[in-house]
């Protein structure tokens, strides 16, 4: 997916070969697993970064460029540039370790990410880790059941989730009317079913934890946990699947049929009035901890063929609409932030949707001051983002519909 | 034998022919009269946008329609807005996890082509997912749902 420079083997340009094995290596996308588990994104996003030919040069480009030495000249040429990827690439590489290094030490104590992935007997299990990878468990650990979608409640103390039978292919867009609603104690204990297969569909906390809001086909229900009795409704105007319920219980956020399909909409949960967020190919929103704005993946127009998904942000009135993270090659979902709103969580996957029909996507941790950032060559979408910083980004294990707490019942007694 | 074979081949098209003329016309599939609270015949008149082949992703696409006949319900306008699911797929194998109950014998959406449709209307009582509708802004009619939709004599 990585666009790489291609080179003629010929002999007048073996300093571009000697550059092709590098951006092989750096292309490779060969993750550094370190004694936590993580994987990191530790090269250099750019080659140019380091006074190489850009990603850019293509056959023709490079083998121009390397025509105009003659061959005294490019035997110092290419000795030069080897010097120089000997010096000056494990520098900036680890460089960029460091900083992955720092950002996971910053991450490490804050709290636990809760989140869907194969377990050991292949199924769909649900896990905990600490944001920087470490003390990852299996909290469900079900042979016989698929598990995924989890989500802590506002004080951390509880997981919300849906279990699906054996076998269940989870369907990215519909896993919200698929399985069971299951209620447990969010270090996974006492698993408790609410209600019969396909019921209380997209549910979502209220701020308290004592309700829940639920999208279907009727509407939008507002679930009492306790007496499981819906207490209230709204129509869904529109909206039809991945509802959430905003942090300061004013909102929801949905994906919605309005001018166009796949538009991200605000809902006044008194009101039930309805304002577009994003439009065009955005999904999957989610709230900031503000309830001011919302992370949603938006596959922007303009991009060569299909194009790659983006985790962006918007004001919920709809304003202000920029990207967080992107990058070529890869669909970013997932977004979730951290409860401070200083961090944002993603999955990476080479394929749309997420990876929840297959094994999920890499779990990645960034800094929200790092953003708009960009990972990779990832040529088209730097000209569309010339501002944008190189992504510092913590990789973590596959995984899919990540979220975060930083309350500590996560921690095994 | 050759004589014999011919001979044959002849009475088998003659008779092919003569129980063609007495044979009665198709019956009508029940699917289409009996699900959905509306049933016509009608003229697919417009498909606006292209009809998107992604399996990946599911949506209704509106389409506009001329009405012939109305058989049940109730259609108020000559000109109805018709949502069909996926419609790159043939009806016959369109139903999925997502919308279970809908079907018809039509393989390709033509312009000029008529169907026999099994509807609800609106579509949002019954449908749940992505609609692409080019009408939004244009039409304030409501939208119907295909049910099932079985291609008619034109």
């Amino acid at each position: 997916m990585m666009k790489r420079c291609v080179f003629n083997a010929s002999p007048s340009n073996a300093g571009c070969r000697a550059q092709a094995k590098l951006e092989r290596v750096l292309a490779c996308d060969g993750m550094n697993r370190n004694k936590r588990g993580q994987t990191s994104l530790a090269v250099p996003p750019r080659a140019s970064s380091i006074g190489l030919n850009t990603y850019e040069s293509g056959r023709g480009v490079c083998s121009q460029e390397c025509s105009r030495f003659d061959t005294g000249a490019r035997e110092t040429f290419v000795l030069l540039a080897l010097a120089a990827i000997v010096i000056l690439v494990p520098a900036v590489s680890g460089a960029q370790e460091d900083r992955v290094a720092q950002l996971a030490k910053e991450v490490g104590g804050k709290g636990w990410i809760a989140f869907a992935a194969r377990g050991e007997n292949g199924t769909w299990d649900l896990f905990l880790m600490r944001p920087d990878g470490s003390e990852r468990r299996n909290v469900t650990n079900t042979p016989d059941h698929e598990e995924g979608g989890p989500r802590f409640s506002p004080d951390g103390k509880r997981l919300l989730y849906r279990r699906f039978a054996k076998g269940t292919v989870i369907s990215h867009d519909l896993w919200g009317f698929q399985g069971n609603l299951v209620i447990a104690q969010a270090d996974g204990s006492n698993p408790v079913q609410i209600g019969g297969d396909r019921e209380f569909p997209w549910a979502s906390w209220s701020p308290d934890g004592k309700q829940i809001a639920c999208l279907s086909q009727k509407g939008i229900q507002i679930v009492d946990l306790e007496t499981k009795k819906v207490v209230r409704e709204l129509p869904r105007k529109g909206i039809y699947q991945q509802l959430f319920w905003s942090p300061d219980g004013q909102w929801f956020c949905g994906v919605a049929n309005a001018r166009i399909m796949w538009t991200v909409v605000r809902m006044n949960a008194q009101t039930g009035e309805v304002n577009i967020v994003h439009e065009f190919q955005s999904c999957t929103p989610d709230w900031f901890p503000d309830s001011t704005h919302v992370i949603f993946p938006c596959r922007p127009a303009g991009q060569d063929g299909y194009g790659f998904t983006q985790l962006w942000m918007g004001k919920g009135d709809g304003t202000d609409a920029k990207m967080i993270y992107g990058e070529d090659g890869y669909h970013i979902y997932g977004g979730a932030l951290s409860p401070d709103g200083k961090y944002v969580l993603f999955t990476r996957c080479p394929e749309d949707g997420g990876g929840s029909e297959k094994s999920g996507a890499p779990i990645c941790v960034m800094r929200m001051e790092d953003a708009p950032a960009i990972h990779g060559p990832s040529v088209a979408l730097r000209k569309v983002h010339p501002d944008a910083k190189d992504a510092t980004v913590l990789q973590l294990v596959e995984g899919w519909e990540p979220c975060w707490t930083y309350a500590e019942t996560g921690a095994q007694k | 034998m050759k004589t014999v074979s011919t001979g044959v081949l002849l009475w088998i098209v003659l008779a092919g022919v003569s129980c063609a003329k007495k044979s009665p016309p198709a019956a009508v599939d029940p699917n289409v009269t009996t699900r959905g609270s509306i049933e016509v015949t009608a003229r697919l008149e417009e498909i606006r946008g292209d009809l998107i082949d992604d399996p990946l992703y599911d949506y209704a696409h509106v389409m506009k329609y001329k009405v012939v006949q109305v058989h049940r319900g109730k259609v108020d306008e000559d000109v109805i807005y018709v949502g069909h699911y996926n419609p790159a797929e043939p009806r016959s194998s369109v139903a999925d996890a997502r919308v279970q109950e809908i079907g018809g014998n039509v393989k390709q959406f033509r312009v000029g082509d008529v169907h026999r449709m099994a509807l609800e209307v609106p579509i949002d009582d019954y449908y749940m997912g992505g609609i692409i509708n080019k009408y939004f802004g244009d039409v304030n009619d409501p939208v119907h749902w295909a049910i099932w939709t079985d291609k008619a004599a034109k």
